[in-house]
């Protein structure tokens, strides 16, 4: 369970995020969704731990991600790019992350495998497409198996077979139990991947309950995301 | 100990880590050989006064493979991703493997400083037989408190330019001062002829642990003590930034 509970961040003079509270629960995909700027990257980095929060809190298994023994086992997490070091080789970056959670490196061959990058492993990061730094990043994420996963942009730069991919792997993640939440701009590719939807506009959440809900009236979650984002919408929670 | 050893990780598969290997070893044995052969003469003739510095000669500029190392080891996790590959850094990844910020940077610090014995300790195997080479017998004995002091002096060199760049998250201006003042022009020692201050600033007072030169104003405990004061200070004030900044900013 991944709660956020009114989170505020201010930088300088401007508030990024304006006390925002949502829950991702087990057994669902969680979809955070928002223009680029709103907010989703500076929600997700406060939750691991990379960024401070101004005040509220956001909470994994009701703790911060500062008090959690078993990181990795507890919350897989995908940001930016690969998170690797360009002049690494992507199995040399999963043994360095293994070595951190305690894992066998026999566990490496199985996510690269799971992702699809064992011919690649080898390969420096700085020639992977972005579509393979991405899985590179998802491989991370799933290394000590977590019941939680935190993906931010994941279909981003990836091909129709690597939307396809992450969506079944997903889905499958969820349906064994996991907490997934998952943040894009992209609302079309992710209406049939995700159970919830958040929406959040200019650090403030603007729509916050399944699919269906937030969907509304309106005949896809694209055409509801525009008519909650665009300048004169209302707040409809 | 599993944070140490994912940095070790971390280290041993970057390649700019076999230029540190290849700086802090070579380095050394070229430059104590080429000393011992500009002093041979001098040194058979028995008239040589800088006896006690050859081959720690090497040493001393061989410490630029540690302040590399320190500046990677750090830099490192800051090198951003082509916009093309999503703008990622990898301390993005590193931060959330290991939930204790202190412990990530105490991780890092003790991977550099074992990383930097390891490397003094494969300088001085190949100075002291370069030495034995070029002078024979003639070759100073190299008493262990010496080269003791010539490893610590490297490892707080290597934990000085970690520090630094813990405050700048770039590599370059680290490298690029920290290089040039222990080859090119030593700041602290040009301060030296103005004040007597400068004998406390943690390169100059370090080298009194290994160096018998003819101006050492410290002895090697009390200069060793100095620059490990520096270390202490400077790696507190990296820690303390270290645990308050957001990486997104």
């Amino acid at each position: 369970m991944l709660t956020i509970n009114n989170l505020v961040k201010r930088r300088g003079t401007q508030e990024i995020l304006s006390g925002i509270s949502f829950e991702a629960r087990p057994g669902r995909v969680t979809g955070f969704l928002g223009p680029n700027g709103a907010g989703k990257s500076s929600t997700l980095r406060i939750l691991l731990g990379l960024d401070h929060a101004t005040s509220g809190s956001a909470l994994i298994h009701g703790k911060p991600f500062a008090e959690l023994q078993h990181p990795l086992r507890t919350v897989g997490a995908a940001l930016d790019g690969s998170g690797a070091h360009p002049m690494r080789t992507g199995r040399a970056h999963l043994r360095w992350i293994a070595c951190a959670a305690g894992l066998p490196r026999s566990r490496v061959e199985e996510v690269l495998d799971v992702v699809g990058l064992t011919k690649a492993a080898g390969t420096r990061v700085k020639q992977y497409s972005l579509g393979m730094g991405r899985r590179l990043g998802i491989a991370a994420a799933l290394l000590a198996d977590p019941e939680l996963l935190v993906l931010d942009e994941p279909v981003n730069g990836l091909d129709p077979e690597g939307i396809r991919w992450i969506r079944t792997f997903l889905r499958q993640r969820a349906e064994a139990g996991n907490t997934v939440l998952l943040s894009s701009h992209l609302m079309g590719e992710l209406a049939e991947t995700v159970d919830d939807v958040v929406i959040i506009k200019q650090g403030r959440i603007v729509a916050d309950g399944t699919l269906e809900e937030v969907t509304g009236s309106h005949s896809t979650l694209e055409q509801a995301f525009f008519a909650l984002t665009s300048e004169h919408a209302g707040d409809l929670r | 100990m599993r944070a140490l050893q994912a940095e070790l990780s971390k280290l041993f598969s970057l390649p700019g880590i076999w230029l540190a290997f290849l700086i802090g070893i070579l380095g050394p044995a070229a430059f104590a050989a080429l000393d011992c052969i500009a002093e041979k003469e001098d040194i058979l003739a028995g008239i040589s006064t800088r006896l006690p510095e050859v081959g720690f000669i090497g040493l001393g500029f061989g410490v630029q493979g540690v302040i590399l190392l320190g500046v990677l080891a750090v830099s490192s996790e800051y090198v951003t991703e082509s916009s093309e590959a999503g703008h990622g850094q990898q301390i993005t990844t590193s931060l959330t493997a290991v939930s204790s910020r202190l412990q990530v940077l105490l991780a890092k610090a003790a991977a550099v400083s074992v990383v930097s014995i390891l490397l003094c300790s494969l300088a001085i195997a190949a100075i002291v037989p370069v030495t034995r080479l070029i002078l024979g017998e003639y070759a100073p004995a190299m008493e262990w408190t010496r080269l003791a002091g010539a490893t610590l002096y490297w490892m707080f060199t290597a934990l000085i330019a970690f520090s630094f760049t813990v405050l700048t998250k770039n590599g370059m201006i680290p490298l690029t001062l920290l290089m040039i003042n222990s080859s090119l022009v030593s700041f602290s020692v040009l301060l030296a002829k103005v004040t007597t201050l400068a004998y406390y600033l943690p390169d100059r007072a370090g080298i009194d642990m290994f160096m018998s030169m003819s101006d050492a104003y410290h002895t090697p405990l009390a200069g060793g003590l100095v620059m490990l004061a520096w270390v202490a200070v400077l790696l507190a004030i990296a820690a303390i930034v270290f645990q308050r900044r957001d990486v997104g900013a």
